[in-house]
């Protein structure tokens, strides 16, 4: 994987996390027209979970940021799958849809996703500067901490 | 209406489409956006009736979940067939479905229960029924239903 993108990942010292097969009966993105539709992820690295647990029960904020980094870091490594390894045509990240598995009233789960926000700012520039929407999750699929789907628009 | 290549395989498959379902307050049930199709949430509506209400896991084992979930997708099948004037053959693509399940706080199972909806796309459009997804957990639905599914879709 070479390019602009690329390099600033390096220099961010953030590594794509390895694709694994979605957990029911769907494929990881969909492209349609000029834009890539991801699946919703989560805090996996391969197979492996690294981010469990409801935020005010098991885990507490940071957790949630790391989880959320980490999630982030799983839309764009499908959007890399789906650009044959040219993060550098992603035009836009159009949308995300940001869902936190928090205890009932949890009010911080902005600040959550902000830290997977900040991160595909920080590693597509204003190309990552996205519309959003977040909400607590009562619950989420395998307990994840943190669960992003997302819109890209390339070229 | 000469019948088309999806409705040979709905035949196939024996399923008889719903009425498109009329929206629940105000918001229409699907928009049509360049080549997509954005399908509002649909509920599980049988025969014009909600005949499911409660939650996955508590009121519903998680075969029944599933089975809800089929019925919200043929509802969004049927509201796709309205937005192609009648022919499913136009569906490029499933692009996108997300999926809301009504259940405890501590359930985990939500991929498995919104299968019942994937599977359904992928038994009628073949690969173009292959799609992304979301599943989420959610406490409370509208009209107390058990799981609602949305969806993209790509025509010609």
């Amino acid at each position: 994987m070479g390019g602009r993108v690329a390099e600033r990942l390096r220099e961010l010292g953030l590594e794509l996390p390895p694709q694994h097969p979605p957990a029911g009966n769907y494929v990881a993105y969909v492209v349609s027209g000029r834009q890539i539709w991801v699946s919703g992820v989560g805090p996996t690295w391969g197979r492996e979970l690294r981010g469990a647990g409801k935020i005010g029960r098991e885990v507490g904020f940071d957790d949630g940021l790391a989880a959320a980094r980490l999630t982030a870091l799983n839309l764009l490594a499908h959007a890399n799958h789906a650009l044959d390894g040219d993060l550098d045509r992603i035009r836009r990240c159009v949308k995300v849809f940001g869902l936190v598995n928090a205890i009932p009233g949890y009010a911080d789960a902005h600040l959550v996703v902000d830290a997977a926000s900040g991160l595909l700012a920080d590693v597509l520039g204003d190309q990552g500067r996205h519309a959003r929407s977040v909400t607590v999750a009562p619950s989420l699929p395998m307990n994840i901490t943190v669960e992003l789907d997302a819109v890209f628009e390339f070229a | 209406m000469v019948a088309g290549r999806i409705d040979a395989r709905l035949q196939e498959l024996d399923i008889d489409l719903p009425d498109a379902p009329a929206p629940a307050a105000n918001y229409v049930p699907f928009v049509i956006s360049g080549n997509l199709v954005f399908v509002a949430g649909q509920i599980p509506f049988t025969g014009g009736e909600i005949k499911h209400k409660g939650k996955v896991g508590t009121d519903y084992s998680v075969a029944e979940g599933k089975d809800i979930a089929r019925i919200c997708a043929l509802n969004i099948i049927a509201q796709v067939k309205a937005a192609c004037g009648g022919d499913l053959d136009r569906v490029v693509r499933c692009v996108k479905l997300g999926g809301f399940v009504n259940c405890a706080d501590d359930f985990t199972e939500h991929p498995e229960v919104v299968n019942g909806a994937s599977d359904l796309m992928v038994e009628v459009f073949g690969d173009a029924g292959r799609h992304a997804r979301f599943a989420v957990g959610s406490n409370a639905l509208p009209r107390g239903v058990p799981v609602e599914v949305d969806a993209v879709f790509e025509i010609s």
